[in-house]
């Protein structure tokens, strides 16, 4: 069960289509397990359809539905064909990372945190997209972030003095939070994070780790 | 805002006149009533794209929301979202993707615009969130007639123009904050952010 989800205006960004696409995958992942901000972006998704239903509306020409139509005509089994690759779906999750998160090519930063770093995944995007892993019971350093870090949990869970983080929770860090995330539980703790900016450390390591401690 | 009220409103447990007739292009193909779709839908979309800066763009865009509608129409259930509410998420997917080739990222990039945005879900039956899916957007078309006009500047460039948060304020020169709290205070009339209470 989530307990920490993205904000209103971030979930409204996402109903708009207007945020990065490492960005909209922390969302999505997230709407996958939760019913509550699934219903809130579906509002959002009315509000979008009667912004545009109360805009301006320009006139199309007059040969368009023909050419639709030849279109629609030319393959006469796209319904089907929409609906097979439908059902071939994976998650993006599973596309992008296959099936175990445990088996990636982890690089070990020191003792009890690991990283991986997938930004080019996103060909196009300036923002660094990480995968980090805290193993099990580990502490990671103490650290703030000087741009703002978005994160979902992916496996395991992990707590800081704000509370617990669990499975598809999502949590934007920034410049004021300092924190000392533990791993809790008996699994890993694995996240995605996008980051805007590198993190500083605040305890006594002087070397730029990684994303729990970026 | 009068375009607002000249809509067909829903009847209380009531198809619209839009999403029964998506209904018919899905269950039978009925192309009267997809030409009726395309008729009303069609110009909405091309402003999109044109407010979007596609201007260039505009008439490829209407092409392939439609196309899209078809394709799919048959997967289409009015219990879970008004014709209104299904196309703009079409329209908006397709902006997304269509941006996305002229970049040529989309062919670098092993997931693609559909994992990303589409709202997954499709097979909640609950006759909860059915009845709220219902509810949500003859609330929204209520309530947004009663906004200021100050709010509904910034949800239109949102919703319309793409632009960030960020932007508008920039657009408009007033603080990042002032944008903000526009939007929440439209949000919670449109009771958006109340639901955040019931978690």
């Amino acid at each position: 069960m989530t307990r920490h989800h993205p904000d209103t205006l971030t979930l409204m960004e996402f109903s708009a289509g207007n945020l990065s696409e490492p960005h909209a995958l922390c969302i999505r992942l997230h709407l996958d397990q939760c019913p509550h901000c699934r219903s809130r972006v579906d509002t959002l998704d009315s509000l979008g359809a009667v912004m545009m239903e109360s805009q301006p509306q320009v006139g199309v020409s007059s040969d368009m539905f023909d050419a639709i139509l030849s279109r629609i005509d030319s393959e006469p089994d796209m319904t089907e064909t929409y609906i097979s690759t439908q059902a071939k779906r994976m998650s993006p999750l599973q596309k992008l990372l296959g099936d175990d998160l445990n088996a990636l090519p982890w690089k070990r930063q020191l003792g009890d945190v690991s990283v991986l770093d997938i930004s080019e995944r996103f060909p196009g995007q300036n923002e660094q997209v990480v995968l980090q892993k805290l193993a099990a019971g580990g502490k990671a350093p103490a650290h703030t972030h000087r741009g703002s870090e978005t994160t979902i949990v992916l496996q395991g869970a992990f707590s800081d003095q704000k509370g617990v983080f669990n499975q598809w929770d999502f949590v934007v860090l920034n410049q004021e939070d300092e924190h000392k995330p533990v791993a809790v539980g008996c699994e890993d703790c694995i996240t995605l994070s996008v980051l805007s900016a590198p993190v500083k450390l605040t305890g006594t390591f002087t070397r730029l780790l990684n994303p729990f401690i970026r | 805002m009068s375009t607002l009220d000249q809509k067909p409103a829903r009847a209380e447990g009531r198809k619209d006149p839009w999403s029964q007739l998506l209904e018919k292009v899905g269950k039978n193909q009925d192309r009267q009533a997809y030409h009726a779709l395309f008729e009303h839908f069609g110009p909405q979309i091309k402003y999109y794209a044109m407010a979007n800066g596609m201007a260039s763009h505009a008439e490829e865009l209407v092409q392939e929301v439609f196309v899209s509608i078809w394709r799919r129409s048959c997967l289409y259930d009015w219990r879970k979202a008004a014709a209104s509410t299904w196309i703009f998420t079409i329209a908006r997917n397709q902006r997304i993707d269509m941006l996305r080739k002229m970049k040529r990222t989309s062919a670098e990039m092993p997931v693609e615009t559909e994992d990303l945005w589409q709202i997954p879900g499709d097979n909640e039956d609950e006759p909860v969130t059915s009845l709220h899916r219902l509810m949500s957007e003859r609330r929204v078309r209520e309530s947004l007639s009663h906004l200021p006009e100050e709010q509904i500047t910034v949800i239109a460039k949102v919703y319309m123009e793409s632009k960030s948060h960020q932007m508008v304020a920039d657009e408009l020169n007033i603080p990042l904050g002032t944008v903000k709290s526009r939007v929440r205070l439209a949000l919670n009339k449109l009771k958006v952010i109340l639901q955040d209470q019931n978690v």
